[in-house]
């Protein structure tokens, strides 16, 4: 076996996780899907001929942690190797063998050196669209969410299917948008493909495997080391969580036993007739992010990465859903593995763990302009961070997926609806000695002359973002009209001059709040974070005339309530 | 004809280029920075340099300044205390801001805090709706009343006026900043509309604010130079050098001095583009590492690429995302934390990794001997022999190779069980891995092919690493210029004055006429108008650019067209769709959509005559002096893994036709270029040195 020592292995190692970045990038600039632009819904990774993955780009969603292997493994099995020639494109879109709902493509090319087999390139991207209902919550099967690709060769030596190209643009909403983006997966893996074989000739490596062990081999090691300063021992924890008629329960099993880890999601709720049923994949890449983070955040995603984390859940819950459960929305049941596993973490991790984030919301618009052009939109809007020790929460920052603010301008030319206010959501952070992100109130008018239908998917409206190691919750996410409360996962109605108020609800706190420095709390005050009487409530400050804390008076007040 | 001089302030030098516009002789000078008083620097080594060079003042026709007092006053936050009025209901905007992680994976991560706390604004009644219309009249006794409690309640010095929908119709902004303008003469008041007016509120009215935060600083600062440069007898023009690669009047820097942030390293990326229009490489990488950061520009056609967005002061690592951002023009860079500062440890991973993390000047380098005891760069570059100890700097500051030798056993060596040679390779491979990564990463955002293209390199660092970089890129040439570590003080001589705005003004091409078209354009080529012929130039002498961001209608991707020069607007307008599409398939490579198209942006460029450097350039006079006679040194190639005997040779006695061959050092006084073992490289007619890779 050839050796590398740590510095040729530190070159080589950044340069495949840079080629198959350069593959990200030249996949975000040929691509229509807004996903894709702007939030990084894909993942392009480079494996060995023996399909280990040796590298990821840097710039994926946690969803994509660590799931290529299987989805290769899978199309390995259907188009074994020696089928495989120059020129073939393999791809499925398979839920249970991609990365969980129909809209993610995954597309793979085999890399050859003159007619030898060196490795294979993979790219996955949420296409614009894919037929059928969607992301409707409405559905109750996954054969109503679109089209459903097997394992398949969408081009086989160098010559485009045609059947199947033509199979989806018959199929989809946007045909345009949804070959191109297939077309700019498709080109991408020739970029990677290139990059991979110059790569090769520039080290004069004739395969890949040496080096890919070495790497994985390296990655493991240090996962081993990190995961080994962890407390032994068995973490647990259960959470609640919004569902479509009644709660859902999460529940986790940790055991860290020397360097290894293993996950077991037993005593999780069953499956649900709606869209937010999670394959499997889904959950093995959320935990492998989770354990990421707490271990060592900057490590590139690869096999070594992960070899010591196990991950199993039972056959009926709804974290291993099984087909035909529908799973277009995977992700709203999903990013809650988040929570769920940081804090059944929060006893062995304390230093390390980030309490209760406050998940995105997301709601659809649907109407007519003055004019009568069709409104079609969606609007996202972040909740509160998380605290860790030692660091607050930032207000409004989305977790554990990522989005792009959608400015007010931009939103009300899109729509001709108007945005009356965005506002910090002062006392909506949890209290602890590091706060809570805080939320955001923010009110639209129906401006556009015509009833409006907001489709509201919204979390954390029943159950809040918790606080940690005696951190306070964050506050609930509300939605609000004349007359009252909106059900989070309800339809808004909203007549020509009708407003509707929501609240994003708060990140958890981290620690005890009475211990929070003055300091703080006073720029909580003077930034909008805190109210004086939040700051008396929550954190036991007397806050004078003139909105700055009195230190003695505050003191006094601490130490009663200690007392208690 | 007389002279013009290039001023050029640099963290540790300012310098100054000369340049007699009649005989095209060039000279340059150095000076030592005055961080306490940067100004002085300037006006001392303006002295000192004419008086060298025996040139009156008199005769001095322009001076161009480049100067990082903007950048700095954002990244250390000295500007003035800066106070905010904001449409009601919007006062959080800064801090809700892109509601975006840069990092997914780190979750400490820290975002930089907008230049005006939240205690500092104010909401006003007022609004528009996005086609511009009045929902609310503006509260101008309200606007004013908020203004008097921030000055005299809370010591403001300047004030952002930022309303939405500003872009669209400007009538708000502007009553309120005369309203408060009149009640307050003392202020600096800046609207977000004529900083940029630009579509997003949070990206307009962040860099409304930082436009506004260092108006009085730049204002005392260029009250001073002017005063200074009048009181030795200077009768010429002044103008400051933007980060757009065009040059303003001191004026318009007053009114818009968000425009001068990294100025420097764009008077660098435009002489690296007249660089390859002298040697007939439209295509080039322009590449300049100095002590903390490492820069590129893409240069395509012979000019830069520019870009309308740029983000300054990053806090965490220099990551992008954790910045302030603003809309400005700029040409577009790279910028990533590698340089000869750069620390080298062993990171999480348990392996090398260098930078971003800088030893700055002070302590510096461990071989500096000031007390820094961390591995950087430099110590690496001295370890292989890539430096040589007694002439850094021109034989001004002395290197100590074992207290290098000892920071790379300690920092990198020892931990990952190499011998300090291989570590010292290791640091310096790394950091051509980082740039050439940059490079290629950047080129596949844009679509850009450089394999056929040159490298100019440039800065103290740069030349020592470029040869490597550019075999990891194939490129096939590399041009280490003369003067290259005052690259950015001889681009100040290349620039034009120039002016270039944009307008956000969404519009269906189906629904457009050509009176529309016109009008579209019409408010930026006033502006540009008005703000080039207060500087004296108009007529034939403006050169007029006009471009638009087309997208299809729904789509979140905006491609850039230009309207060919002088095109009548109904022609015009028949020719856009067929543009649209040539720019959408150079991005996108895709067949046309039968979707409608519409225009985003409006954008106009203005700029005066090119300063005829090009023609007159030669190789820059550094002062005469006799050749240096170096002795042979040993340095490290890793091909033939040893240190080998390598001769250094005195770039400023290299003549043009003089043939270099490799292993070399090319020793000048801010730089020293390296030729590995079988490299070539030869002078040309100006004075550079140009290196051919043949391939493989």
């Amino acid at each position: 076996m050839q050796r590398f020592d740590p510095i040729s292995l530190k070159i080589l190692w950044d340069r495949l996780v840079s080629i198959a970045d350069e593959v990200v990038l030249s996949l975000v600039r040929t691509s229509f899907s807004i996903n894709v632009r702007e939030g990084y819904d894909l993942s392009c990774i480079l494996f060995d001929h023996r399909g280990r993955m040796i590298a990821q780009g840097n710039y994926s969603v946690p969803s994509f942690t660590g799931t290529a292997p299987q989805t290769l493994a899978h199309m390995l099995r259907d188009c074994p190797p020696e089928t495989l020639s120059p020129g073939d494109i393999v791809m499925t879109n398979d839920p249970w063998m991609g990365t969980g709902h129909l809209f993610d493509i995954n597309v793979m090319r085999p890399v050859f050196r003159g007619d030898r087999l060196v490795g294979y390139t993979m790219s996955v991207t949420h296409l614009p669209d894919i037929g059928g209902a969607g992301m409707s919550s409405t559905c109750t099967e996954v054969y109503q969410e679109g089209l459903r690709f097997p394992v398949c060769k969408l081009a086989e030596k160098a010559r485009m299917n045609q059947m199947i190209l033509d199979l989806v643009r018959m199929n989809v909403r946007v045909p345009e948008q949804v070959i191109g983006d297939i077309m700019a997966n498709v080109s991408c893996n020739e970029v990677g493909g290139r990059a991979l074989l110059e790569f090769m000739d520039e080290y004069g490596l004739e395969e890949l495997s040496g080096l890919s062990d070495a790497i994985n081999d390296h990655a493991a090691a240090a996962m081993r080391e990190e995961i080994a300063t962890i407390p032994d021992g068995v973490y647990e924890n259960a959470i609640q969580i919004e569902g479509i008629e009644a709660p859902i329960e999460l529940a986790a099993r940790i055991e860290v036993r020397g360097p290894d880890i293993a996950i077991d999601f037993t005593g999780t709720g069953g499956p649900v007739r709606a869209s937010i049923n999670v394959p499997f994949c889904y959950t093995q890449a959320q935990s492998y992010y989770v354990v990421k983070c707490l271990t060592i955040p900057s490590l590139p995603n690869n096999e070594g990465a992960v070899r010591h984390i196990a991950v199993t859940a039972p056959e009926d819950c709804i974290l291993n859903a099984q087909p035909p459960w529908p799973t277009g929305g995977r992700h709203s049941v999903g990013h809650f593995i988040v929570p769920l596993l940081m804090g059944a973490m929060e006893q062995a991790l304390p230093e390390r763990v980030q309490a209760d984030v406050s998940m995105m919301n997301v709601f659809s618009v649907k109407g007519h302009h003055r004019d009568g052009e069709e409104i079609s939109s969606l609007f996202f809007l972040a909740g509160g961070f998380g605290a860790l020790s030692g660091i607050d929460g930032r207000a409004v920052t989305p977790a554990p997926s990522n989005m792009t603010v959608v400015p007010t301008e931009i939103w009300e030319n899109l729509t001709s609806m108007t945005v009356e206010k965005r506002e910090i959501l002062a006392d909506s952070g949890g209290p602890g000695t590091w706060r809570g992100g805080s939320g955001q109130e923010t009110v639209f008018r129906n401006d556009t002359g015509n009833l409006l239908d907001l489709a509201l998917m919204g979390q954390r409206t029943e159950f809040p973002a918790r606080g940690f190691a005696g951190g306070g919750d964050g506050a609930l996410r509300r939605y609000l009209r004349e007359g009252g409360e909106v059900d989070g996962k309800g339809r808004i109605l909203l007549a020509p001059g009708d407003s509707v108020v929501m609240h994003e609800a708060g990140g958890g706190g981290f620690g005890d709040p009475l211990q929070r420095d003055l300091v703080e709390v006073q720029r909580d005050l003077d930034d909008g974070h805190v109210t004086a009487a939040g700051a008396t409530r929550d954190y036991g400050c007397v806050v004078g005339a003139a909105g700055v804390i009195d230190a003695a008076a505050t003191h006094d007040l601490r130490a009663s309530r200690a007392g208690k | 004809m007389g002279y013009r001089l290039g001023v050029d302030i640099g963290g540790t030098f300012t310098d100054f280029a000369l340049i007699d516009d009649e005989s095209g002789r060039l000279t340059v000078y150095k000076q030592l920075t005055t961080p306490d008083d940067p100004a002085r620097a300037v006006l001392e080594g303006l002295q000192a340099m004419l008086a060298r060079d025996s040139v009156d003042i008199a005769r001095l026709t322009s001076v161009i300044h480049g100067t990082t007092l903007v950048t700095n006053a954002v990244i250390e936050r000295k500007g003035a205390p800066t106070g905010m009025l904001v449409s009601r209901g919007f006062r959080d905007v800064l801090d809700i801001a892109m509601e975006r992680r840069y990092d997914l994976f780190d979750l400490r991560l820290v975002f930089a805090e907008p230049v005006v706390p939240r205690a500092l604004r104010r909401e006003v009644s007022e609004r528009r709706a996005f086609d511009g219309t009045v929902m609310e009249l503006l509260d101008t006794e309200g606007a004013v009343a908020a203004a008097r409690d921030l000055v005299e309640n809370r010591g403001i010095e300047a004030l952002a006026i930022c309303f939405l929908h500003s872009y669209a119709d400007d009538s708000h902004e502007v009553a309120a900043r005369d309203a408060v303008r009149a009640a307050f003469p003392d202020l600096f008041v800046t609207a977000s509309s004529e900083v940029l007016p630009f579509m997003r509120e949070y990206e307009r009215w962040s860099t409304t604010t930082v436009n506004a935060y260092v108006q009085p600083l730049t204002n005392l600062y260029l009250s001073h130079l002017e005063a200074g440069l009048a009181g030795l007898g200077f009768q010429g023009s002044f103008l400051i050098m933007t980060s757009s690669g065009g040059t303003v009047t001191a004026d318009t820097a007053r009114r818009f001095p968000v425009r001068l942030i990294e100025s420097g390293p764009a008077a660098g990326a435009l002489m690296a583009a007249l660089l390859g229009e002298m040697l007939a490489e439209p295509e080039l990488l322009s590449f300049d590492m100095g002590g903390t950061t490492a820069k590129g520009a893409l240069i395509r056609d012979g000019a830069p690429l520019r870009k309308y967005e740029l983000e300054v002061a990053r806090v965490h690592d220099f990551k992008a995302g954790s910045g302030v951002p603003l809309r400005i023009p700029v040409i577009d860079m790279i910028e990533i934390g590698a340089g000869g500062g750069s620390i080298a440890h062993v990171d999480e991973r348990r392996l090398l990794a260098v930078g971003p993390r800088s030893a700055g000047a002070d302590p510096g380098p461990a071989c500096y001997g000031r007390g820094g005891a961390a591995a950087t760069l430099t110590d690496a570059n001295l370890a292989l022999g890539y430096l040589v100890p007694e002439q850094f700097l021109g034989g001004r500051m002395a290197l100590d190779p074992a207290a290098a030798e000892r920071a790379l056993d300690d920092g990198v060596g020892g931990p990952l069980e190499v011998a300090s040679t291989r570590a010292a390779w290791g640091i310096h491979e790394v950091i051509n891995e980082d740039v050439a990564r940059a490079f290629r990463e950047h080129a596949s955002e844009i679509g850009f092919d450089y394999r056929q293209s040159a490298m100019v390199a440039f800065g103290g660092s740069g030349p020592m690493h470029a040869l490597r970089i550019a075999r990891k890129l194939r490129i096939p040439k590399v041009v280490f210029p003369a003067g290259a570590g005052v690259m950015s003080a001889i681009g100040l001589l290349a620039t034009p004055l120039s002016f270039a705005s944009l307008r956000s003004a969404p519009a269906r091409l189906a629904r457009l006429d050509a009176n529309a078209l016109t009008a579209g354009f019409a408010p930026l080529l006033d502006q540009a108008r008005a703000q080039l012929g207060a500087a004296g130039i108009a007529g034939d002498a403006l050169v007029l650019t006009r471009r638009l961001d087309m997208r299809y209608v729904g789509q979140g991707y905006e491609v850039e067209v230009e309207l060919p020069e002088a095109l009548a607007a109904d022609a015009a307008l028949a020719r856009l769709p067929a543009l649209f599409q040539t720019a959408y398939e150079a991005v996108f490579a895709t067949s046309f959509l039968e979707n409608e198209i519409e225009i985003v942006n409006w954008k106009v460029e203005a700029r005066g005559p090119l300063p005829d450097l090009a023609r007159n350039y030669r190789q820059p006079d550094i002062g005469a002096r006799a050749a240096q006679d170096y002795p042979n040194t040993t340095v490290y190639f890793p091909e033939r893994d040893e240190h080998l005997a390598c001769p250094v040779l005195d770039r400023y006695a290299l003549a043009p036709g003089a043939e270099v061959e490799g292993p070399a050092l090319i020793q000048e006084d801010e730089s020293t270029s390296v030729l590995g073992p079988g490299e070539r490289a030869t002078v040309d007619a100006y004075g550079n040195l140009i290196a051919e890779l043949a391939e493989g």
